[in-house]
């Protein structure tokens, strides 16, 4: 069997994965995510790298390819390094064959990614340097408001009257928050209003590169807020785009699972190059 | 045993100081020793060592400068490295030197000699040109012509007489330097996980400043340690940069292609070291033999004019050959007009014949890496996955 890893540092998590590929079949031999919260987040990917691997009963000499992604390019025992738009693109699309972009919202960045059948990106935009439209800004004000983060997609759907909430900037958006809290507005409708302005970001960056039908599959840090993906439907239904957004319970592991699987195109194509030199006259 | 560690701290030391230590030092060691400096790309510095000058590379402030009154003598419009070299004389950083060398790179660079002259009116100052015709009669001859100019000069300088033999013995130390260079380029080509781009830059950066001979020495041992030492191979993208052999990119530049997933197999960075490829002939008249290196076994860049339109691109192809690399990084200065005006013309020569490639633009002073990161980050990865195997 052939293994290969893939980790995915990012900006709040390091996100780990294992594959075994045998007989034409590809296995999920294991994932782990570790939330950095103000550790050495190079230490720690190759802590939560040797745990994954002792859970699965292998050791580091058994991955034919470890591949890194997001900021793990810095990692010392990584194979190779592929750039996080490559490795979304693909491990959405082991995730859900039928996607043809990616939302990739994460702590610090949302980007949009335009993907083919077999994976390759086509397009790709970013949301711009503020934070508004993060998950660390999502999880301040969840801070602010005395909810824990797996109940924010839960109350945000339960809305009935969502406020409108700054989409441009994260201190103005702040400060919005601050007064809707003092005039009393509920914290299901505050919530919404803050996915229904991140909604209207990203689907501006999915009409940015041209996306306009089929499904987009969101990863990241976010991809399991549940209020976010209702929020987002409701942006591409007003955007007029023939969009269906949706999830993956795997999908924050869908960087990591790219970087793995591209990690096994490269190990075999590395592997036939090897052999044609070594059969190649002298 | 000296480490490449150990060497890499060393050059990065020497790299940083933009108060030239070492060369104040050098010249400090003996009396009526005389530094001469040089601008990129290319001076034939063999003639410098004859008269028992050092010569030093002066490649501008890079990002440990902050240009105040260099802003002042340029339009915005103008590339950064007049600025800071501006900048380093009316600060005194460069005030060791008795000699100044601007080379026939751009425009830019010849209007910074009558400044550097108008400024340092004590200071030996020369416009050093280069031929544009290479039939050794006329183009070798007026070369040759210039060199003696040169020679003649720096005896003045140095109130010395540069014999031919004192020329031939510099031409032998540089042959051995430029031996010892191409060894490290050679050995970079072949396996590059052992020699990073960051550490063969910072090696080469100490070819600016340090003796030839100590130089040389260095490269030995870095070449020496560089086998010895095992190292991670990473599945990287081989890859040429050009394009920046004037104003320098920052070291952090440099450290964010290779970290993003390139091994950076050749470069064009201080082409001064391996402007001549080969060894220069000893025998006959050492002059005649500089020019006729330079006409016939010199490398192409932008400042040496290809009269052969069919010719342009063929030794950047030749050296994506050579090292096996994949693809072609562009990586020029804002408002070079050598290395953009070439680009498209080079551009062309990649695109027929089938070699990927990406361009940006820098400044030495740039700190931003994030958007040269996702450009060459991507480059890559378009190499390692979409490429044909």
């Amino acid at each position: 069997m052939i293994i290969t890893a893939g980790i995915d540092v990012g900006a709040g998590a390091v996100k780990a994965v294992l594959f075994g590929f045998e007989g034409g079949e590809t296995r999920l031999l294991g994932k782990r995510t570790d939330r950095i919260r103000q550790r050495d987040p190079y230490a720690l990917a190759g802590e939560s790298y040797d745990r994954l691997l002792a859970e699965a009963g292998l050791t580091r000499g058994d991955v034919a390819y470890c591949a890194t992604t997001g900021e793990g390019e810095s990692l010392e025992f990584h194979t190779g390094h592929f750039y996080s738009m490559t490795t979304h693109g693909r491990g959405a699309l082991h995730l859900d064959p039928e996607a043809r972009a990616v939302l990739d919202v994460g702590a610090l960045h949302g980007r949009a990614i335009r993907v083919d059948e077999r994976g390759k990106v086509l397009a790709y935009r970013m949301t711009s340097q503020c934070a508004s439209g993060s998950g660390q800004f999502l999880e301040n004000i969840a801070r602010y408001l005395g909810v824990a983060q797996d109940e924010i997609g839960a109350l945000s759907v339960t809305a009935t009257a969502p406020e409108k909430v700054s989409g441009i900037c994260a201190v103005l958006a702040e400060t919005d928050v601050i007064n809707m809290v003092s005039r009393g507005v509920s914290p299901p409708d505050i919530l919404r209003g803050i996915h229904q302005s991140m909604a209207t970001r990203l689907a501006k960056l999915l009409k940015a590169i041209g996306t306009d039908e089929g499904v987009v599959l969101l990863t990241g840090g976010l991809a399991l807020d549940t209020g976010l993906v209702a929020a987002l439907n409701d942006a591409l239904a007003g955007e007029k785009l023939a969009l269906v957004a949706r999830s993956h319970p795997d999908s924050i592991y869908a960087g990591a699972m790219g970087a793995a699987l591209w990690g096994r195109f490269r190990h075999d194509r590395l592997r036939r190059a090897e052999a044609a030199a070594m059969s190649a006259p002298a | 045993m000296t480490t490449t560690a150990e060497i890499t701290r060393r050059c990065l030391a020497l790299y940083e100081d933009l108060d030239f230590a070492s060369v104040r030092a050098w010249k400090a060691a003996a009396p009526g020793r005389k530094v001469v400096g040089y601008m990129p790309v290319y001076v034939p510095r063999e003639i410098v060592h004859a008269a028992g000058m050092l010569p030093v590379g002066i490649l501008g402030g890079g990002d440990g400068l902050e240009v105040i009154h260099g802003d002042a003598y340029y339009q915005s419009y103008i590339c950064r490295i007049p600025r800071s070299t501006i900048e380093l004389g009316v600060t005194g950083r460069v005030d060791f030197l008795d000699g100044m060398l601007f080379p026939s790179t751009c425009d830019v660079i010849r209007n910074l000699s009558g400044m550097w002259k108008i400024m340092f009116p004590k200071a030996y100052v020369r416009y050093f040109d280069v031929p544009q015709n290479y039939v050794d009669a006329i183009g070798g001859s007026y070369y040759a012509h210039e060199l003696a100019e040169l020679r003649e000069g720096l005896e003045r300088l140095g109130e010395v007489r540069i014999t031919d033999d004192a020329l031939r013995a510099s031409i032998a130390i540089y042959n051995e330097n430029r031996r010892f260079v191409q060894a490290v380029y050679d050995l970079r080509a072949r396996e590059p996980w052992r020699a990073p781009a960051t550490e063969v830059y910072l090696l080469m950066r100490a070819g600016m400043v340090l003796p030839v001979e100590e130089h040389s020495a260095l490269l030995r041992e870095y070449l020496d340690a560089a086998a010895r030492e095992e190292r991670p191979r990473r599945d990287n993208a081989r890859v040429v940069v050009t394009g920046a052999f004037c104003e320098q990119p920052p070291l952090n530049l440099i450290k964010s292609i290779e970290l993003s997933g390139c091994y950076v197999v050749d470069d064009d960075f201080m082409l001064v070291s391996r402007w001549l490829q080969g060894d220069v002939p000893l025998d006959g008249d050492p002059l005649e033999q500089l020019a006729l290196a330079f006409l016939h076994r010199s490398v192409s860049t932008a400042m040496r004019y290809e009269p052969t339109q069919a010719e342009k691109g063929r030794f950047l192809i030749d050296s994506v050959r050579r090292t096996g690399a994949e693809g072609v990084v562009f990586a020029a200065p804002s408002f070079c007009d050598p290395a953009l005006l070439e680009r498209p013309m080079l551009h062309s020569a990649l695109q027929r014949a089938g070699i990927p490639f990406t361009s940006f633009k820098y400044a030495e002073n740039a700190g931003q890496m994030q958007p040269i990161r996702e450009q060459a980050g991507t480059f890559a990865d378009s190499i390692k996955l979409w490429s044909a195997p």
